[in-house]
C-alpha cells in the first residue's frame, strides 16, 4: 500500500510540473498582449511600455519563468493586471463560492442521480424507469445556460421565489446564503445526475443479476437490505469514478453557472481572466485546479482500493 | 489676464453646445423607420424632487463589464467612470446638455491671451472622505501625478502641461507647454478626479484598493469579478442632497441577465441594454429606459499603412484597397448605413459617416456630411481603379454577437457593390493585438467618444497617433487637426473640423459607419437616474420612491 501510494505520489508531482511549464508557455503563445487588452481603449506607447515594464513583460519568458516560479513557492501568485488586486486574494473570495457551489451540486446531483438509477434498475420496465430515463435524457442535453435562463425567468423573474443574482457569503449569512445558492447548485447538478443515474441503473442491473444478489436473497434478506448492502455498495465503484471524473465538469459547467447568477466564483474569475490576459490570475488559477485535479485523482485513486481491496493488491503488484 | 479672456470663452463655448439635436442631425432623422422612436429623441433622465424620494436605502447597478483600477490615474476603463461618478468628483463635470460645468473649481478656467496659462479657482471648506482637507495644493498634488506616474493612463490627455502651481488655497495655476483647448475636456473626466494625498501618501500605486476622494459615497468594499460597494460619506460638502444610503454595482456581463434582474427586482439600474431588449422593457410600465446618442463611433478602419505595427512609420501596402482611395471611396459607396443600423440595432443606433457626433458644438453641416449608398457608383469605382469584381477583402471583427450581426449585414449588402466580405472573428484582446501590428486587410472597432472632438480624431486618424491603427497619413489633415488642437475660438475650430472630416471623406482611412446609443434602464421605484451625452449613469443624488 504504502509503494503504491507513494508512486501515486511521484507522478501526480511530475503532472504538476508540467502543468506549471506548459500553462506558463501556453498562455504566453496566445495571440493577445496582456498590456493591451489592459490598456484598453486608452492606450498609448507610453502605457503599454509602463504596463510591461510593472508586470515584468518585457524580460525574456525564461525570466519571468523564473520569478513566477521562485514567488510561487513561497505562495506569492502577484496581482492581477486588470484590478491590481493580489491574486491570493481573489482566489481568497472566490474559491469558497466555487467550493461551496459545487458542493451542494453534487449532493443534490448523488442524490437525485442515485436514487433515480436505483428506481429505474428495481423498477426495470416499468412507467418509474421510463420518467427516470426520461428526465435524464434533459438532464444531459439541455445546457446549463439554457436552463439557468429558465429558471431566472421563472423562478425569480415571474414568482420572486429565487434572487436572479448576488452572493451573500455563507458565514454572513447562512439563510441567505443558501437562497442565493441553491438555485445555481441544481443546475450545475443536473448534468451531473444524469450522468450518476445512468451509471448506476446500468450497475445496478449487473449488480442485480449476479450471483451474490441471488444468494443474498435465497438466505431471505429484506430487499432493502438486498439491494442496499449488497447491490447498491458494489455498484457505486462505477458511481464514485464516475463522479470524480466529472468534477472537471462540474468546473466548466461553474464557469457558465456562476456568470449567469453573477456568482463571485472560480469558475468566472477563470474565464475572465483568460479574456483579458490576465496572466498571474490565470498562471494561479491553473496551478490550483491542476493541483485540485491531480488529489481528487489521487483520492479517487484511494477510495477504490477502500472500497474494492483488489484494486490494492493490483496496485501492489504492479 | 482678462477675467474672461477670449480663450476661455471659446472653451466655454465649445462645450457650451449642443445645438438641439434635430436641428444638426439630419443623417439621424431620415434613419427612422417611421414606427421606431425618433433617432434623435434622446431622454436623460431628471434629477431627483426632494419631495418625492425617501431617505435611505441601497441602490443595486448591473453593470455590464467589470471596472479595472479605481484609481484615477491608472484606470482605462468605461465602467470605472461609473463608479467613479459616485465617489470621485472631479474639477469640472459635463452637464445634460454636454456642457461643461463647474464641480470643485468654482468657475470655468480663465485662460491667459497666449493660451498657455490656465487659472482655476477651487472650492473652499471642502473634505475628502478620509477628512483631509481640499485644496489647491492638492490638486496640484494630483495633477503632477497623472503627469509623473510612469503607468498614468492620463499623461496623454493633460500632455502640454509643463508645470502646476498652487500660490493660495484656492487658486490653482496650470502652465502649458503649447496652447491645448481640449485640457478643459480632459479635467471633465477623470484627469480632474482629485485623491486625497494623505491617502496617495499611504497607498501610492495601490491608492485602488482603498481609493479616497470627494464625493457624495465612499469606498467601501471591492468583491473581485462580482460587485464593488460604496456608503454614504458624510464628510461630503453637499451630504444633504445625498438620498441613498449606499449603492453597489454588480457586475453582470449577459445583457439579457442584466434584464431579468431589473425584471426581478434584484437590480434597480442596468446599464448597455441590448437593443433586442428595449421594446419589451419600454413596454413594462415599471421600468423606464434611458436613450442617447453616444460621442464616440463605431467604423472601419483600413490598413492602409501598417506593416511594422502600431508606432513604427508607415509603408505601402500593394493590396487595392490600401493603395486606391477610389477603393475605398467605393467600399464607403457599397454601404447602406441606415439599413444597417436597421437591421442589426432595430434602428435604435444612428448612422454615421464622421468622428464628430451632432451632438457636439463642433458639428457642422461640412462634418455631418455623407455619401449616400450608390452600389452602381461603387462598382464604377471599382471599375476606374482597374480592381477585378467581385473584390474580396479580408475583415477582422470582434467574435460578440452583436459585432457578428453587423458583420454579417454588411458583407451582404456590400456585394451589390462589387466587394466580398470574408469575416474572420476574434477574441477582443486577440482583436487588439492583431491591430496593433498591423495583421489585418480591414477591421471593425469603435470608440465610446469624449467631449472634445481632438480625443475623437487625432490619436486615430493623426500621422503617427497612439491608435492610429491603419498607419494612415496626411499631411494635411494633420496640419488642420494641428490648427484645431490649439485654436481658442470655437467658431475657428468647428470650421476646421469640418474641413478635417472632408479630408477624411476624400481618403477614407476609416469608414464611420453608426453611433451607439447608449441605453440605460431603471425601475421607477428609483427617481433621479440620469445619463448624460458621456454614457456616464448618474444615481449618486436619486433616491427610492416614497
Amino acid at each position: 500500500m504504502a509503494r503504491y501510494l507513494l508512486t501515486r505520489a511521484w507522478h501526480s508531482a511530475l503532472t504538476l510540473v508540467l502543468a506549471t511549464v506548459v500553462v506558463f508557455l501556453g498562455i504566453r503563445a496566445l495571440p493577445g498582449d496582456p498590456a493591451l487588452s489592459l490598456a484598453g481603449e486608452d492606450r498609448s506607447p507610453e502605457a503599454l511600455a509602463a504596463i510591461r515594464t510593472e508586470y515584468g513583460l518585457d524580460r525574456p519568458v525564461t525570466v519571468q519563468f523564473g520569478h513566477y516560479v521562485e514567488r510561487a513557492i513561497q505562495g506569492d501568485f502577484g496581482s492581477s493586471i486588470r484590478t491590481g488586486i493580489p491574486v491570493s486574494d481573489m482566489i481568497r473570495t472566490a474559491l469558497p463560492v466555487t467550493v461551496e457551489l459545487s458542493v451542494l451540486a453534487i449532493l443534490i446531483a448523488a442524490l437525485l442521480g442515485i436514487g433515480a438509477g436505483v428506481v429505474a434498475a428495481v423498477r426495470r420496465g416499468r412507467p418509474a424507469e421510463w420518467v427516470a430515463n426520461a428526465l435524464a435524457l434533459i438532464g444531459l442535453s439541455v445546457p446549463h445556460f439554457w436552463l439557468g435562463l429558465l429558471a431566472i425567468l421563472y423562478l425569480s423573474v415571474a414568482t420572486g421565489l429565487f434572487p436572479a443574482s448576488g452572493f451573500v457569503p455563507l458565514l454572513e449569512d447562512p439563510v441567505g446564503n443558501l437562497h442565493h445558492i441553491i438555485l445555481p447548485a441544481v443546475i450545475l447538478g443536473t448534468g451531473l445526475a444524469a450522468i450518476i443515474m445512468r451509471q448506476t441503473r446500468s450497475a445496478m442491473l449487473d449488480s442485480l443479476s449476479a450471483d451474490y444478489v441471488r444468494t443474498a436473497k435465497a438466505k431471505g434478506l429484506s430487499p432493502r437490505a438486498v439491494i442496499g448492502r449488497h447491490a447498491l455498495r458494489n455498484s457505486l465503484i462505477v458511481v464514485v469514478t464516475i463522479v470524480g471524473l466529472q468534477l472537471g465538469g462540474l468546473i466548466s459547467g461553474a464557469v457558465v453557472t456562476e456568470s449567469i447568477f453573477g456568482l463571485p466564483g472560480f469558475g468566472k474569475m477563470t474565464i475572465d481572466a483568460v479574456f483579458q490576459r490576465d496572466y498571474p490570475v490565470i498562471q494561479a488559477v491553473v496551478l490550483l485546479t491542476a493541483t485540485a485535479y491531480i488529489v481528487i485523482n489521487f483520492l479517487v485513486d484511494l477510495l477504490y482500493s477502500v472500497i474494492d481491496p483488489r484494486i490494492r493488491v493490483a496496485g501492489e503488484a504492479a | 489676464m482678462t477675467n474672461l479672456s477670449r480663450a476661455s470663452r471659446a472653451a466655454i463655448g465649445a462645450v457650451a453646445l449642443v445645438c438641439a439635436l434635430t436641428a444638426c442631425s439630419p443623417v439621424a432623422d431620415e434613419a427612422a423607420p417611421a414606427d421606431k422612436p425618433s433617432q434623435s429623441q434622446n431622454s436623460f433622465g431628471s434629477p431627483a424632487n426632494p419631495d418625492e424620494v425617501k431617505e435611505g436605502g441601497k441602490l443595486t447597478v448591473a453593470l455590464s463589464a467589470e471596472p479595472d483600477r479605481l484609481d484615477p490615474s491608472l484606470s482605462r476603463s468605461l465602467y470605472s467612470r461609473y463608479v467613479f461618478q459616485a465617489m470621485c468628483e472631479k474639477l469640472y463635470d459635463v452637464d445634460e446638455k454636454a456642457q461643461v460645468v463647474p464641480q470643485l473649481a468654482t468657475a470655468l478656467p480663465t485662460v491667459s491671451p497666449d493660451g498657455k496659462t490656465v487659472t482655476i479657482t477651487v472650492r473652499q471648506g471642502v473634505k475628502f472622505a478620509d477628512g483631509t482637507e481640499f485644496n489647491a495644493a492638492v490638486v496640484k498634488t494630483t495633477l503632477e501625478r497623472n503627469l509623473k506616474l510612469p503607468e498614468s493612463a492620463r499623461k496623454s490627455e493633460i500632455g502640454p502641461i509643463d508645470t502646476v502651481d498652487a500660490p493660495d488655497a484656492q487658486t490653482v495655476v496650470v502652465h502649458l507647454k503649447t496652447p491645448f483647448a481640449p485640457l478643459l475636456g480632459a479635467l471633465a473626466d477623470r484627469a480632474g478626479m482629485i485623491m486625497s494625498p494623505a491617502a496617495l501618501q499611504k497607498l501610492g500605486t495601490n491608492f485602488a484598493s482603498a481609493p479616497v476622494c470627494v464625493g457624495p459615497f465612499k469606498f467601501s468594499k471591492r468583491v473581485p469579478q462580482s460587485s464593488i460597494d460604496v456608503v454614504r460619506d458624510p464628510n461630503y460638502y453637499a451630504a444633504d442632497k445625498v438620498h441613498l444610503d449606499g449603492i453597489s454595482w454588480r457586475i453582470l456581463t449577459d445583457a439579457s441577465i442584466r434584464s431579468a434582474n431589473l425584471r426581478s427586482g434584484d437590480a434597480e439600474v442596468a446599464d448597455s441594454v441590448s437593443t433586442q431588449d428595449v421594446d419589451s422593457l419600454r413596454k413594462e410600465s415599471s421600468l423606464t429606459v434611458l436613450q442617447s446618442q453616444s460621442l464616440g463611433y463605431q467604423g472601419i478602419t483600413i490598413n492602409v499603412g501598417n506593416v511594422d505595427g502600431l508606432g513604427t512609420p508607415p509603408k505601402p501596402i500593394d493590396r487595392p484597397i490600401a493603395k486606391e482611395a477610389k477603393v475605398r471611396q467605393a467600399f464607403e459607396y457599397a454601404i447602406d448605413r441606415k439599413a444597417l443600423v436597421n437591421a442589426v440595432f432595430n434602428g435604435i443606433s444612428t448612422p454615421a459617416c464622421s468622428p464628430i457626433s451632432p451632438a457636439s458644438a463642433f458639428s457642422s453641416e461640412a462634418a455631418q456630411k455623407c455619401r449616400e449608398h450608390d452600389p452602381a457608383k461603387a462598382k464604377q469605382l471599382l471599375q476606374e481603379a482597374g480592381v477585378q469584381v467581385p473584390y474580396t477583402i479580408n475583415m477582422l471583427a470582434s467574435n460578440t454577437p452583436d459585432t457578428l450581426r453587423l458583420a454579417q449585414a454588411l458583407q451582404s449588402m456590400v456585394k451589390d457593390g462589387g466587394f466580398d466580405i470574408k469575416i474572420s472573428p476574434v477574441e477582443y484582446s486577440s482583436l487588439l493585438d492583431e491591430q496593433d501590428r498591423g495583421n489585418f486587410e480591414i477591421l471593425q472597432l469603435g470608440w465610446s467618444g469624449r467631449i472634445d472632438p481632438d480625443a475623437n480624431i487625432t490619436n486615430f486618424v493623426g500621422t503617427g497617433g497612439s491608435q492610429n491603427v491603419g498607419g494612415s497619413s496626411n499631411p494635411e489633415l494633420d496640419a488642420v487637426l494641428d490648427k484645431a488642437r490649439q485654436s481658442t475660438d470655437l467658431n475657428e475650430r468647428k470650421q476646421l473640423y469640418g474641413q478635417a472630416v472632408g479630408l477624411l471623406q476624400d481618403q477614407n482611412p476609416l469608414i464611420y459607419l453608426y453611433r451607439q446609443a447608449n441605453l440605460t434602464a431603471f425601475s421607477n421605484k428609483v427617481k433621479g437616474v440620469q445619463v448624460y451625452p458621456d454614457g456616464v449613469i448618474r444615481a449618486a443624488f436619486a433616491g427610492f420612491a416614497k
